[in-house]
């Protein structure tokens, strides 16, 4: 589905810019986060809890010698948590690495900029402030999540005020 | 030539170094700030250092440069052709008077008027943009030509100029009369010539190489990561003999390298201690004070970074000292102490630790007056100040609201950036301690760890994770059995506390802690054990479910959204690859209002300096006499059913998860102790060279300081007895136990502690 939504994209807007999204799955929902972003994918990862945390923190990872801090997206939406293994994404943002647990990692689309909006207005606030907008594709939308704004010490400053 | 003047010279030339790199690159990006800034960073380096060593004629010059170049760092000029070929002269003028300096521990005669007055010329904007051209020639001919005549003078001068102009550098010399200079100083001195001087500048950095730190950096990252490999190998080829040696063999050389790599990053406190005499005798001519000072253990090494970061801390600590602790002459007279003051600086490792101390026999604390003026700025309310131990009490001068009134500052004596001070240590993981006594002195007492990386921790099990607790912080461990919990923890309505060796210690549940708001039951039906930590002088005892091995472990930071929890000080990798968080003993006891006892405050300041260098002994009894073991060599305190003690003829041994140690009853305990089958005895485990020999003892008394015996006449040390709680005590001698019958495999790896009883 992909290469076949490449070819009509750059047919159709060859000035648009492509960009190459790792989708994500949760719950119902497709996320997804720009693979320039991704450091590492691991699978079924089990992260140690961090007793006291803010809510949104999925635990510790051990990284490549690093201690990461994860966010648990779902405890981040509010949603319950899932029973069994969930994947951790490896993410780099400009206050550093950390670990991004959601259900299920899946393919790698190819996006035009073209199909980008921005959040819609009847998002709640707290969506708002995670979100960066959604890519129209042919049969769904995908959330595109941005690496800055889950940074933990970022969500720890937003989520508090 | 002096230990200042040389660390200066080394400096300088990278600075320089750096300097010519950047200059290369500033003529394709002139532009570029970074740059600018690099290159005034180098030059306002030496200016301030030369200011201070007393090189008049650098500073001259490196001062005209500097104004230079600031214009140019604040935008006000652009930097052209003429500017760089300026600055590059700039940087030759330097670079000779350095040399000079090098050859000679004098800068010589040369005379850099010329260039001097280009490098103002250069400041000039209207002049450097509209008679370009012109000047360019004109001061490029005469700045070119002024280097030259300052050669000359220095390869006939060296005879000459050297009584000359010891004239404006007397200073370093006096001031560290004391200071063994180290072999390299008989480089610089070697007759000179033109031709030999850039040798002699290599020779300086012969003996030693310059590593970049942040590689010193990655390779210590490398070593946690296979530190932490190793020990989960460790973990999994336990139950493989075949592996055994294999593993051994990687434990070792994993020791070594890790050695070896913290090795490389140590320096000598005598890079910042050197730097004190000509301070304190600065300050102390501009105070009007007299002052001597003392220097004791400058070979005591530490982490460069850690060196680097208490860098500061030290010459503040020493500031205040000198500002505030030690009163003038007359002041002194008249409280009938010696006119001249003592300040003494000393370093000594101890343990995994680096203690620096600064002590003067000054005015002291006004205590009191602490406690009024917290309460005044709002810092601590009255009720609370009025429980607060003396030595707590101390600990108010490190609030950050407390160093900003200067009023306390002139009453209590000390309080400038004490927060400072504070916070620079306890960035690199160092705790600051002060003791003051009204009238006889201050001690400030830095207590650094020995390396940032690595410290052996305790693991600690606590709501089905494991914790890891900082081994500094630990001083014994309780077991509490299973069916005793109940009985063993007494409570005073809600607070719970623990009797330990009849003294009531506050307890703090970890669980209950963690996991706030859920309802928690002591487990009584089975173990619970308490970790007595240490933490500041405030003593509690830390409840936990499970105590697993002591493991060496790897501090990793953790991110500030987990810091900000504020009980945890990092993370790490333990053997078994799972995660812990490290607890913070000094975190948790805040959190949880656990403060010093006023009984236990006094107690421990009059320890500390009444025997504060004495070593600590276990003290114990064995069939009703006292004996003391050092505590550094005690291991773990076991505490067993007799019928565990077996025998090889007439040896008693203690078979101890597979291995067998030797256990010494020179106090009949175990004989004593026949008559009942059920008894239970305690085993001191100790170290001893590489083995490990156990001690039968009938208790354990108490852990004290001991204090030197001379011998009357000769006053000759004694050995073999120590000075514990006023009583002499003999010391038990650990190296008499008789080895095992040779082809035993005697325990040397003690990796596993079960339950350590006290």
């Amino acid at each position: 589905m992909s290469t076949s939504a490449v070819a009509v994209h750059r047919k159709d807007k060859a000035a648009a810019a492509l960009v190459e999204m790792c989708s994500v799955r949760l719950g119902s929902t497709l996320f997804g986060v720009p693979i320039t972003h991704i450091l590492e994918i691991v699978g079924s990862a089990r992260p140690q809890p961090v007793p006291l945390a803010p809510v949104f923190v999925g635990g510790l990872v051990h990284y490549r010698g690093d201690v990461l801090t994860t966010v648990s997206l779902r405890q981040l939406l509010g949603m319950p948590p899932k029973e069994g293994p969930q994947d951790l994404l490896v993410l780099e943002s400009s206050g550093g690495n950390f670990g991004l647990l959601v259900d299920s990692v899946g393919e790698v689309l190819t996006v035009s900029s073209a199909d980008h909006e921005p959040n819609p207005s009847i998002l709640d606030e707290r969506r708002r402030a995670l979100f960066a907008g959604a890519y129209k594709l042919k049969d769904s939308l995908m959330v595109m999540l941005d690496p800055e704004q889950l940074d933990p010490m970022r969500l720890g400053a937003v989520l508090a005020a | 030539m002096d230990e200042l003047t040389r660390e200066f010279l080394i400096e300088s030339q990278e600075g320089l170094d750096r300097m010519e790199r950047c200059m290369t690159d500033l003529e394709e990006r002139p532009q570029d700030a970074g740059l600018i800034g690099d290159i005034f960073r180098s030059v306002h380096t030496i200016k301030g250092t030369t200011g201070f060593l007393g090189f008049k004629r650098l500073e001259k010059l490196a001062h005209a440069g500097e104004n230079l170049l600031g214009l140019l760092r604040e935008n006000k000029l652009t930097a052209n052709e003429p500017i760089i070929t300026g600055l590059l002269q700039l940087l030759d003028g330097l670079r000779l008077i350095l040399k000079t300096i090098e050859g000679e521990d004098a800068e010589g005669e040369g005379d850099d008027t010329a260039l001097i007055a280009r490098l103002e010329e250069l400041q000039q904007p209207a002049e450097a943009h509209v008679k370009k051209p012109a000047h360019a020639h004109a001061g490029g001919h005469a700045a070119k030509a002024a280097p030259p005549p300052a050669p000359p003078p220095v390869p006939v001068a060296p005879a000459a100029v050297a009584p000359a102009s010891s004239g404006p550098v007397p200073v370093p010399a006096p001031a560290q009369p004391a200071e063994p200079v180290p072999a390299a100083a008989s480089a610089p001195k070697e007759p000179e010539s033109e031709a030999a001087r850039p040798r002699t500048q290599g020779s300086a950095a012969e003996s030693s190489l310059r590593v970049d730190v942040t590689v010193l950096n990655r390779m210590m990252n490398l070593v946690g990561e296979l530190v932490l490999t190793r020990n989960q190998i460790l973990q999994a080829t336990s139950t493989d003999p075949n592996m055994t040696l294999l593993s051994r063999r990687l434990d070792m050389v994993t020791a070594d390298l890790r050695e070896s790599v913290m090795k490389a990053r140590m320096q000598p406190v005598s890079n910042i201690f050197s730097k004190m005499p000509r301070i304190v005798r600065d300050l102390s001519q501009s105070l009007g004070r007299r002052v001597r000072l003392e220097v004791e253990g400058q070979d005591t090494e530490l982490d460069k970074s850690l060196l680097e970061a208490i860098k500061d801390p030290l010459t503040h600590a020493v500031r205040n000292s000198l500002d505030h602790g030690i009163e003038p002459p007359d002041v002194r007279q008249a409280a009938g102490k010696n006119p001249e003051g003592m300040l003494k600086l000393r370093a000594a490792q101890e343990g995994s630790h680096v203690i620096i101390e600064v002590s003067d026999d000054g005015a002291g604390i006004a205590v009191e007056k602490v406690r009024q003026k917290a309460i005044e700025r709002g810092l601590i309310t009255p009720e609370r100040a009025a429980h607060l131990a003396e030595r707590e009490l101390l600990q108010l001068i490190f609030l950050p609201g407390f160093s900003t009134a200067s009023a306390v500052t002139n009453v209590s004596g000390r309080g400038v950036g004490m927060d400072v001070v504070r916070t620079n240590v306890e960035k690199i993981g160092g705790k600051v301690e002060i003791d003051s006594r009204t009238g006889k002195g201050t001690t400030l007492r830095l207590r650094i760890p020995l390396t940032l990386a690595i410290i052996p921790a305790l693991i600690v099990r606590s709501v089905n994770q494991s914790f890891a607790l900082p081994q500094g912080a630990l001083s014994e461990l309780v077991h509490v059995p299973p069916g005793q919990a109940a009985t063993a923890i007494e409570w005073i309505e809600n607070a719970p506390l623990y009797r330990l060796r009849g003294k009531l210690l506050p307890l703090v549940f970890l669980d209950r802690l963690l996991m706030p708001g859920v309802e928690h039951k002591i487990a009584t039906e089975r173990d619970n054990f308490i970790a007595v930590l240490d933490a500041d002088g405030r003593r509690f005892g830390l409840v936990v479910d499970g105590l697993a091995d002591p493991e060496e472990i790897v501090v990793k930071p953790l991110s500030a959204v987990l810091k900000d929890i504020g009980l945890f000080s990092g993370a790490t990798v333990l053997g078994n690859a799972d995660l812990a968080l490290i607890l913070d003993p000094g975190s948790i006891a805040m959190k949880t209002g656990v403060t010093m006892r006023e009984e236990e405050a006094s107690q421990m300041a009059d320890s500390e300096t009444d025997d504060g260098k004495g070593l600590e002994y276990l003290l114990v009894e064995a069939a009703g006499r006292q004996a003391a073991v050092p505590l550094t060599e005690v291991l773990r305190i076991e505490q067993l059913p007799l019928s565990r003690i077996e025998y090889i003829g007439y040896r008693p041994v203690l078979n101890f998860e597979g291995q067998l140690l030797p256990v010494e009853d020179s106090g009949g305990v175990l004989a004593a102790a026949q008559a009942d089958p059920e008894a239970q005895i305690i085993v001191v485990v100790c170290r001893e060279g590489n083995r490990h020999v156990g001690i039968a003892v009938s208790h354990v008394l108490d852990v004290a300081a001991g204090g030197d015996l001379f011998e009357a006449g000769t006053a000759q040390r004694t050995g073999g007895v120590t000075l514990l709680k006023n009583r002499v005590t003999g010391v038990v001698d650990l190296g008499g136990v008789a080895p095992l019958p040779a082809g035993e495999v005697v325990a040397a790896e003690w990796s596993h502690v079960g339950e350590a009883v006290v």
